[in-house]
């Protein structure tokens, strides 16, 4: 305890600078974003007046679906539908929205857009689109809380999604994303969206997509340094771990500013219940790039989707395993990625 | 804190050592004798709460053994199950929506589901105080327990037994608690993606931070995952898979990443343990500070909650602090402090023959 204090300390007296520290070369990082699982297509949409905007992901055909429900402040649609004991089991779409309970709407376009395109479970002469989705909230941030994702935000940002490289930084769910709030709304710093994948040498591939609004810090698990947080007067981290040890005054989160959300993907053929334990592991990626993580000021949310694209033998442990490096890595990137905007810094402001 | 911190090292280096010997059954109050006071201020492990009793029982046939928390005056508790393999019992009983407000020990054991009939001891040990719920005249004492995996070290027949639980809860005190390679951590392994071949020996670990408003939090901890464990301030390798014909280690997240080698199940797994708190909570809240302290486990455990891991975590609340109590602080300090007690258990473990602890390799 000793030497974590110590450490603790010298963080504490260093500066951002420490962001731009390479990891060690024994955890290889992740090359490139979510779709680069076969058969998944990002698109954003960003409202860029207040900023706050959604992010759609579609699944080219179907995949097997679930969800890690673990804040204490969701806002969340279709999440019992995951649940393994009930029966649908596919997923078209997964919607990620800023706006708070009012993004929640976001999901009703991307329905209408799968509707158009006859995507969804077949009943009888219709086809129903399963869009699980949550939000996070964002009111607080820029311009006029009134400026929220809608139906036609989830229309459009479906319309945008490609197989292509997925932009990252403020955009789409993430436009309005902020993390590092135990210092109040003054001290806290810009974050946005961030993905990431992981290619397996046996051809299984896991990826994460991720709009980081923590109330914590964002540490980097491979060094354990904080990369956005709570910032000191002259730009310096204060470390939430050291403020939350020191027992000193700390601004309590506040309803209606926090919430990361996300979502890991696999090419793996994975049954309900496996694919539900790919999203539980996946949550241990927040445990580690988010300090502290699953607040009761946060609705962390993490849904899960299974191509079933390749025809390897998935160990789940495996599976779970990447999916949580993966989020760590997507959740970093979040943070490197953004760019400040109404006055709130972002990682890449503070190193200039 | 740091105080704190380094009067624990010593006191549980002579825990850790208790268990050099498997020829001789132990109970866990050598760190009592060693300590140089009782004053709970130099404490820094799960009795930093007042009210809170643990004792060890390690068996001799074999290293397992069990080691079982007192709550006598009674606690609102509540617990989170992440793992896919667990074994436990009473946790139904945990359930916000349930009746019973409160519960008076927790029995942690080695041996498989075998190691469940600890909590029988504990039961019978608690009725002859008169603890428990009052019903018509009577006493029901609520234990709830959960058991690690570790029939794969020495000989599988030996487990603990009712017995074990009885003699563990009558060597219970408000001592700094034992840690190392004793009671339920007695036969306590980690690092097993490459086989017990290449595993490390782990045990007990216990941490305690107190807050200058006076709220306590505290961890006891069996760790016996799968994975490697992580010290969270430097992302580094604390004990786990060792390097193929070489020191050091080989990183169970590179070993992922390059895919070999193929995960092996031998051995058995799982992690237990309880976060203690004197703040007052209610049943839900007591569920959400488990779910919270889970994240202590991802943070110093990789992987973890995998599908051969029993991943449980109890949380206690005695209410001895009056007022509301801060959830968010309070959760974040309970990750804080599980995460610390996992790292704990590894670098306070002694190891077994082929089955080298972290102390052994610093040789």
């Amino acid at each position: 305890m000793n030497r974590l204090l110590l450490a603790i300390a010298g963080m504490v007296a260093v500066s951002a600078a420490l962001a731009a520290q390479a990891s060690p070369p024994a955890s290889p990082r992740a090359t490139s974003g979510l779709t680069a699982v076969d058969g998944i297509k990002v698109g954003h949409h960003t409202l860029t007046e207040r900023p706050t905007g959604c992010t759609v992901i579609l699944v080219d055909g179907d995949a097997v679906g679930g969800v890690s429900q673990r804040g204490g402040a969701p806002g969340t649609r279709e999440t019992d539908l995951l649940d393994p004991l009930n029966m649908v089991d596919k997923v078209n779409a997964v919607v990620l929205a800023g706006g708070s309970a009012f993004g929640l709407e976001a999901a009703t376009g991307t329905v209408k857009w799968l509707e158009e395109h006859n995507i969804g479970w077949p009943a009888g002469p219709s086809r129903v689109p399963i869009v699980p989705g949550a939000i996070l909230f964002d009111l607080g941030v820029g311009g006029n809380p009134k400026i929220r994702p809608t139906a036609d935000c989830g229309y459009k940002a479906a319309a945008a999604a490609t197989s292509g490289p997925v932009e990252e930084g403020s955009i789409g769910a993430g436009a309005g994303a902020t993390v590092g709030k135990f210092g109040g709304p003054g001290r806290s710093m810009k974050a946005g969206l961030g993905t990431a994948s992981i290619k397996h040498p046996s051809g299984l591939v896991v990826a994460a997509i991720v709009a980081v609004n923590a109330v914590g810090d964002i540490i980097d698990p491979s060094t354990g340094k904080v990369v956005a947080g709570v910032r000191n007067a002259d730009n310096t981290f204060a470390d939430a771990r050291a403020i939350l040890r020191a027992g000193t005054a700390m601004q309590r989160p506040r309803a209606g500013e926090n919430t990361t959300i996300g979502l890991v993907a696999t090419n793996a053929k994975l049954t309900k219940a496996q694919v539900t334990r790919m999203a539980l592991m996946a949550d241990d990626g927040y445990a580690r790039a988010i300090s502290p993580s699953h607040t009761n000021g946060d609705g962390d949310t993490i849904f899960s989707l299974a191509t079933g694209r390749w025809d390897g033998t998935a160990d789940i442990t495996l599976v779970g395993g990447l999916a949580a490096e993966a989020m760590a890595d997507a959740i970093v990137r979040a943070a490197t990625q953004a760019t400040g905007v109404a006055g709130i810094p972002a990682a890449r402001d503070l190193k200039k | 804190m740091a105080g704190a911190a380094s009067l624990a090292a010593l006191v549980s280096g002579a825990g850790g050592a208790c268990c050099g010997s498997p020829a001789t059954e132990t109970t866990g109050k050598v760190a009592a004798a060693q300590s140089p006071s009782s004053s709970n201020r130099a404490n820094a492990t799960l009795t930093a709460v007042p009210g809170i009793k643990v004792g060890h029982h390690t068996l001799a046939g074999r290293p397992t053994g069990c080691t079982v928390v007192l709550i006598e005056a009674g606690a609102t508790a509540g617990v989170d199950v992440r793992g896919a393999a667990p074994a436990t019992r009473d946790t139904d009983v945990l359930d916000p929506a349930k009746m019973v407000q409160q519960i008076f020990g927790i029995s942690l054991s080695g041996g498989s589901l075998f190691g469940l009939s600890t909590a029988d001891g504990v039961l019978r040990f608690l009725e002859e105080k008169k603890v428990g719920i009052a019903y018509g005249g009577r006493r029901i004492p609520i234990v709830p327990g959960a058991s690690i995996f570790d029939l794969g070290v020495g000989d599988a027949s030996v487990r603990p037994t009712a017995d074990c639980g009885y003699r563990a809860a009558q060597a219970a005190t408000d001592a700094p608690v034992a840690e190392g390679s004793v009671g339920a951590g007695a036969g306590a392994t980690l690092g097993k993606f490459a086989g017990l071949e290449r595993a490390m020996k782990s045990g007990v670990g216990s941490a305690a931070s107190a807050m200058p408003d006076g709220l306590i939090v505290a961890a006891l901890v069996v760790a016996n995952p799968l994975g490697d464990v992580i010290d969270p301030a430097t992302g580094r390798v604390v004990a786990g898979v060792r390097a193929s014909g070489g020191s050091g280690f080989a990183d169970a997240r590179v070993l992922v990443r390059s895919g070999t080698p193929r995960v092996v199940r031998s051995g058995g797994n799982s992690t237990i343990g309880v976060v203690a708190t004197n703040a007052r909570l209610s049943k839900a809240e007591a569920s959400y500070l488990a779910q919270l302290t889970d994240d202590g486990y991802a943070r110093a455990i990789w992987p973890i909650h995998t599908i051969v891991d029993g991943d449980t975590v109890f949380a206690i609340a005695t209410g001895t602090k009056s007022g509301a109590p801060d959830l968010v602080a309070l959760g974040a300090l309970a990750a804080d402090v599980m995460a610390t007690a996992v790292v704990r258990a590894a670098t306070q473990a002694t190891g077994l023959p082929n089955l080298p602890a972290v102390r052994d390799l610093r040789r």
